[in-house]
């Protein structure tokens, strides 16, 4: 057994026992993508009454290097409008990034992170050139060079 | 009365002279267990301990420590990260179990 699947066996009994409030898991059938569902728990109108479906791919160096976290567009389960956060629902957070990432890092303590970037955010807008990202971009979430131009929100 | 011990059979346990109920922060083992790449415990999957006060398996620090991405810092502090001098030592304990003493008499 790889690192990776063991250390992601020791998450998924923890998860299948309790997630904190507002986050839930829909599928963990392997070790290599799991789904989990998260929503802000305060009454931020921007996400009030929504559901958002997260969708991460992990290597074989999980958790030395970080999973790859994107938000999934379905019927009911929108991208979340974010600054941070493009149409495509891809995530620009550093702590995903190489730059920000922490092997201490694991599943439960990104969603947490993602519900406390969607709580603390009141700008009902995309990142600058959304949609020219999102045309345009073929790359995979860890090989695109975020530029961390504001940290505050 | 008179005991004559025939045999007896000393059991020892051990474990990492730090608090009873950490895991590394890296592979979330239980520090009495080994990191993922090991087989056994003990001097064979060592702990290492950062001057911050963090401790990890050693292979799981050193594996995470040569990623040009950690910046030598610790996963948990972002300090850089120095070992402390000398490592954690096994303490002995052997309170547990003398199974096998026996008082046959004789």
């Amino acid at each position: 057994m790889s690192f990776a699947t063991k250390r992601l066996g020791k998450e998924l009994s923890k998860i299948n026992n309790s997630l904190p409030p507002g986050i839930e898991l829909v599928s963990a059938d392997n070790f290599e993508e799991w789904f989990l569902d998260i929503r802000v728990l305060d009454n931020n109108p921007l996400y009030a009454n929504q559901v958002y479906r997260l969708k991460f791919k992990f290597s074989a160096q999980y958790p030395i290097e970080p999973p790859e976290v994107v938000f999934v567009k379905l019927a009911n389960r929108p991208i979340p409008i974010h600054p941070h956060i493009y149409s495509n629902g891809i995530i620009c957070l550093d702590l995903l990034g190489q730059q920000g990432w922490s092997p201490v890092q694991n599943v439960e303590s990104i969603c947490m992170s993602l519900q406390s970037m969607l709580t603390g955010n009141n700008k009902d807008e995309r990142p600058a050139g959304d949609e020219e990202f999102v045309r345009g971009n073929r790359l995979r979430p860890k090989d695109i060079d975020f530029y961390y131009h504001d940290n505050n929100v | 009365m008179k005991v004559k011990i025939k045999t007896w059979n000393a059991v020892a346990t051990w474990r990492w002279d730090i608090p009873d109920d950490d895991v590394c922060g890296i592979c979330q083992v239980h520090f009495d267990g080994t990191c993922p790449a090991c087989k056994y415990p003990g001097d064979d999957c060592k702990l290492l301990s950062g001057k911050c006060g963090h401790n990890f398996h050693e292979h799981c620090i050193l594996e995470w420590i040569k990623q040009e991405s950690a910046k030598n810092q610790c996963p948990m502090c972002r300090q850089t990260f120095e070992w402390a001098n000398p490592p954690h030592d096994t303490s002995l304990d052997m309170t547990q179990g003398l199974e096998g003493f026996t008082d046959n008499q004789g």
